[in-house]
């Protein structure tokens, strides 16, 4: 958290209302979110108890197990969780798009992705808990389960390990999106109640949304007095009908506060940056869907050393850029790298479009530009400069005195012996340049997975999933 | 009673504050909690004095949001018992698996039965005779496993009684104390959060007990700093078992028991007829009017954070408080860091506006708020 | 209908919060009362919504008595055990339809019997005795049995355990259930076992659980035999049987 933050909480605390952290939206919102939230029985680790879900806002799906001790009907939760989910994503594999590339094959791409909306980071945790349960077990042998339970098994997980992505969309958390748009008046600690946070941003806090009678938990755990009081005596009835109303009430709350925080989040307009992360998570989903259709193994429980340290640098890389873009589309991102001095902006106050440097072939056209700020500029002479209001424009700081800062353009003026029209910036125009840019260095080299050190494990075996992993209890 | 309070009797302050109200008798998961905030005066206070906060925060109308599904009880002792089953035979496996125990360790001593009265003396003696099995010359015989041991454990004057899963022992002539959890352990991960409360409960049993054997002249080194944990594997029941290492745990819960027996210091800053009490009725029902409560806790500095809510009843009633005066605690740690110190939002928010002039020291904090504030007034408009 | 039952759904919700709010009130009296309506509401509910009145849920006919299936479990086994592992046993070779919360009473009904008319029935299902003559909790033995195995020394459990396994493996038998009970018991014997999913060799289990027993068995008989002498000498017939008062039962019985 930042000071900007710190202080925006401050001020929602003191007006009662929770503050915008962004003007505009950095995650991409599909035009079907399958919103889906999950609960599971208390005490264990990924017993379900009941999900509702769906595309629609009017017309929920409410799964639920009468019995959730019972392993059997465990399964057939799955499958039927499997007969909502799978469809929804196997519709959009269908439609790609032919993407080249340079010094590799075209590839296929999906035109759209699926997007699931947890309301909060339990949510995705627990998504990832059935995953796991799920994506090893067979259809054949002892212990069969439905042939759609292992792939609902891959796709929940790969829906998990896209949550983690920085930036992407394919999996979203409510709270999480919500908390990088708004501050509220209360702790982070709180903002992880859906409830909670959703009245600092509409209403104004309440005590209410910490009442489970008013506001039941959004999950996967529900309320002890919930389970004391209603669904222990509703399952101990053996009537299923009766322990499905009882969840019903627990999950329609919290399912029209994920749609409106949705709602919440649509009204942003949207960041420059989110389609083309889309876009990445369009890409990775196809790669994913290309995996199940070659009948390739489930996700390995763990990664060896050389693919763990490439996810790891893969997810470092991601967040820099994440962060980088974040700060390109919205100045109130900016603005905390102008706090700490890394970014500054104000108004033009003098330029020299026509400026050069060297002599004869050598010489080449430099523009000036001079800005006037009041930021605390601590950046050194000679650093390279980026400025969101000319993406392709590179720039160097050439002096900082008393406020006015040098700039000198080096890139993105075009070619031609004076600048191109609209390349520099006009006397009087706002502009910011900061030191953050989007180029990063490429991924550190790894070796192939063959060739991990023994110090690492050695080359790790290829994970087959064996009987064990198939009939494996989930008690 | 000035002369009293002069004179130090630190106990019968103690026991001035909570009145007439029955102490509240601690357990390890409260013991363990102490250490959760070490600089809340108002919770060592009431800890020292056994008070009872659930049932005074509930007095007050500031019920504590915890509470315990029945399925996760059902599920704890199912878990429990199947640990435990058949002669503990599948800790029996897992400990000859992970720390060598050999074939003909297997004695088994179940505490409980003897009557429930005898349960802590019976304790004390078997540890004692385990203990003397180490250095006596001839050999004694000492169980492998004492199963519901009842020990015992000072607290600012009071006694406590807690009560450990099971305590294994000839695992190399040392005790080790075996807790049993049910959150499990998925491909080799588990919640840190639970495993870290599990660790600062099982340190508060190895203190018992190295408390005990140094009160009955052994060596308390006898009782090792690895503790085992025991918890369901994957998405089984199958129990399994981990060495967890409490040292640092011990170390903050040693210091943390030292600061409450020394409470003088906070008893010598209250007023002489302070007190606690919520004068029960004869049925047990809080007599106290709450306003009158609520204004003798307000005469004790609390520490609100965020993180009480997860550990300590009083929370909702600090909350109140941090609420009604503007603290910026309530926002949790990393903002008061960040403001360094500007302990209230009136404040740090009248430093940003500039309309109030920074104290000494605060100059650097103000002229980060003031331009925070200008950003963000840029950004919005 | 659909009216009766919309009111219906109301009411019932708002007793549940009533009766939430007054557990967290710890208002036992209210909570209970309240209850009460709840499931009478509840009930009500769930005989509109199914369109037939409740009715209690059927339960197979037992032909075997749960007396009756612990005894036959029991004598399976050979030694002292708990209730768990009687249901086990009694699940995986006799179809048994025992549950171990109905196994808690038993014990007071067996001895209750037989103050009433001592030695009346030809078996008794009762107690073991622990080093102080008292009645171990939740183990389970039979009158018929000589007090040597009724009895249970610090080493008594493993040895037991051990009896049972080889007991279970010697069935031989293929059912599901009873694979699974052995394959449970023999993980926790060294050697009985190799890792994987493959059901356990019985006589694998067998040969492994003997070559355990031998290194307790010595001290175990000795302590037994210890024990059971006190027992005959200290306590008389339904002591013997059900185990010697402890203080602690004293005082409650005169308490009364």
């Amino acid at each position: 958290m930042s000071l900007l933050t710190s202080l925006a909480r401050l001020r929602a605390l003191d007006e009662g209302i929770a503050q915008p952290v962004a003007t505009v939206r950095h995650c991409h919102l599909s035009r079907r979110p399958m919103v889906f939230i999950p609960l599971k029985l208390s005490g264990e680790a990924a017993a379900p108890l009941a999900a509702m879900l769906g595309t629609d806002r009017d017309d929920p799906r409410l799964l639920v197990v009468a019995q959730p001790r019972n392993r059997d009907l465990r399964f057939a939760w799955a499958a039927e969780l499997a007969g909502v989910l799978l469809p929804y994503v196997e519709a959009l594999t269908v439609d790609t798009e032919t993407v080249e590339r340079k010094n590799a094959d075209p590839y296929e791409r999906a035109v759209d992705a699926p997007q699931l909306v947890v309301p909060n980071q339990g949510g995705v945790a627990f998504t990832a808990l059935l995953g796991r349960s799920t994506r090893f077990r067979r259809a054949d042998g002892p212990y069969p389960v439905p042939g759609s339970v292992p792939l609902l098994g891959r796709w929940l997980t790969y829906f998990a390990e896209r949550a983690a992505y920085p930036g992407s969309s394919i999996m979203l958390a409510a709270t999480e999106e919500l908390g990088r748009h708004w501050a509220s008046g209360q702790s982070s600690l709180e903002d992880a109640n859906l409830a909670a946070l959703m009245s600092w941003i509409t209403t104004g806090p309440s005590d209410e949304a910490e009442d489970p009678l008013v506001w039941p938990p959004a999950g996967p755990a529900t309320d002890p007095g919930f389970d004391a009081e209603v669904l222990a005596p509703a399952i101990e009835s053996g009537s299923a009908e009766r322990v499905a109303e009882a969840l019903r009430t627990q999950l329609e709350p919290t399912w029209r506060l994920v749609w409106q925080a949705i709602d919440l989040l649509a009204a942003l307009p949207e960041g420059a940056s989110v389609a083309q992360r889309w876009e990445q998570d369009r890409g990775s989903f196809s790669g994913m869907a290309a995996h199940v259709a070659e009948g390739a193994p489930p996700q390995a429980r763990r990664d060896g050393a050389v693919a763990a340290a490439a996810r790891l640098a893969r997810m470092e890389r991601a967040q820099a850029a994440y962060d980088v873009q974040r700060a390109y589309d919205d100045p109130m991102v900016m603005a905390e790298y102008r706090l700490t001095g890394e970014a500054f902006a104000g108004e033009v106050v003098e330029t020299d479009p026509e400026n050069t440097e060297g002599e004869g072939r050598s010489r080449k056209l430099r523009p000036l530009v001079v800005v006037k700020t009041d930021d605390p500029v601590r950046l050194p002479q000679g650093t390279s400069l980026g400025t969101p209001q000319r993406r392709g424009q590179g720039a160097v700081l050439v002096a900082a005195d008393e406020g006015l800062i040098t700039v000198k353009i080096t890139k993105g003026m075009g070619r031609g012996k004076t600048a191109a029209p609209g390349s520099v910036p006009e006397v009087g125009e706002r502009v910011c340049y900061t030191s953050l840019t989007d180029d990063f260095q490429g991924s550190a080299t790894l070796p192939e997975a063959e060739a991990t050190p023994w110090t690492h494990g050695g080359p790790p075996r290829g994970y087959t999933p064996d009987d064990e992993d198939a009939q494996e209890e989930w008690s | 009673m000035t002369g009293l309070k002069r004179e130090g009797d630190p106990v019968r302050r103690l026991e001035a504050l909570r009145g007439t109200t029955p102490p509240r008798p601690h357990d390890a998961r409260a013991i363990a909690a102490l250490a959760a905030n070490p600089g809340c005066a108002r919770r060592a206070l009431m800890d020292g004095a056994g008070i009872d906060k659930d049932a005074a925060a509930r007095h007050l109308g500031f019920p504590a949001p915890f509470g315990q599904s029945p399925f996760a009880i059902t599920r704890g002792n199912m878990f429990e018992a199947l640990v435990k089953a058949d002669g503990c035979a599948e800790l029996l496996r897992m400990l000859r698996e992970l720390l060598d125990l050999p074939v003909e360790e297997v004695a088994y001593h179940d505490v409980e039965n003897v009557g429930a009265h005898l349960r802590h003396t019976h304790t004390r003696s078997l540890l004692d005779h385990a203990a003397r099995s180490t250095t006596a010359a001839e050999p004694v015989s000492a169980a492998t496993f004492y199963d519901h041991p009842l020990l015992s454990l000072s607290i600012a004057g009071h006694t406590a009684y807690l009560e450990p899963d099971l305590v294994a022992f000839q695992l190399g002539g040392r005790f080790h104390v075996v807790e049993v959890k049910s959150f499990s352990v998925i491909d080799g991960q588990a919640d840190p959060a639970a495993v870290a409360a599990a660790a600062r409960q099982a340190a508060v049993y190895v203190l018992a007990m190295r408390t005990t054997l140094e009160e009955l002249g052994h060596d308390p080194g006898l009782v090792s700093h690895d503790v085992v944990l025991v918890c369901p594997e994957n998405f089984a029941n199958r129990p399994v078992a981990t060495l967890v290492d409490v040292r640092k745990q011990l170390a903050v819960l040693r210091r943390q028991l030292t600061r409450m027996t020394t409470l003088d210091r906070l008893l010598d800053a209250l007023p002489d007829d302070l007190t606690f009490d919520l004068r029960p009725d004869d049925d047990g029902r809080p007599t106290r009017p709450v306003a009158e409560l609520a204004d003798a806790l307000s005469r004790t500095t609390a520490r609100y954070a965020p993180d009480c809510l997860s550990t300590c009843d009083m929370c909702f009633f600090c909350r109140d408080e941090a609420r009604q005066e503007g603290a910026s605690d309530l926002l949790g740690r990393q903002v008061r860091d960040e403001l360094g110190g500007v302990a209230s939002v009136a404040e740090a928010l009248g430093l940003a506006d500039g309309t109030r002039t920074p104290a000494e020291g605060q100059e650097e904090i103000a002229r980060l708020l003031r331009n925070a504030e200008r950003l963000r007034r840029e950004c919005l408009t | 209908m659909g009216d009766r039952l919309d009111e219906l759904e109301r009411r019932i919700d708002e007793l549940r919060a009533a009766v939430r709010r007054a557990m967290r009130a710890r208002d036992g009296g209210t909570a209970r009362s309240l209850r009460a309506d709840l499931r009478s509401a509840e009930r009500a509910w769930d005989a509109l919504v199914s369109g037939e009145h409740p009715q209690a849920k059927q339960e197979p006919p037992r032909l075997v008595t749960v007396r009756e299936q612990v005894h036959q479990g029991l004598r399976l086994l050979g030694a002292t055990a708990q209730p768990r592992l009687i249901v086990a046993v009694s699940d995986a070779f006799f179809g048994g339809t025992l549950r171990s919360d109905r196994l808690t009473s038993l014990r007071r009904d067996e001895e209750r019997s037989f103050r009433s008319s001592p030695f009346g029935r030809p078996y008794y299902l009762c107690a073991a005795l622990t080093d102080r003559l008292s009645a171990a909790r939740g183990l389970l033995t039979l009158s018929t049995w000589p007090l040597e195995r009724r009895v249970v020394g610090p080493l008594s459990p493993r040895v037991d355990f051990l009896n049972c396994a080889i007991a279970v493996a010697k069935q031989r038998s293929d059912d599901e259930r009873a694979v699974r009970l052995l394959a449970r018991m023999a993980r926790n014997i060294p050697g009985a076992t190799d890792s994987g999913l493959a059901p356990p060799d019985p006589a694998r289990v067998v040969a492994a659980a003997r070559a355990e027993l031998a290194v307790h068995v010595e001290r175990d008989t000795r302590d037994r035999a210890e024990l059971a002498r006190r027992a005959a000498v200290q306590l008389g017939d339904t002591a013997r049987l059900f185990g010697a008062a402890t203080l602690s039962t004293i005082t409650k019985e005169k308490a009364k």
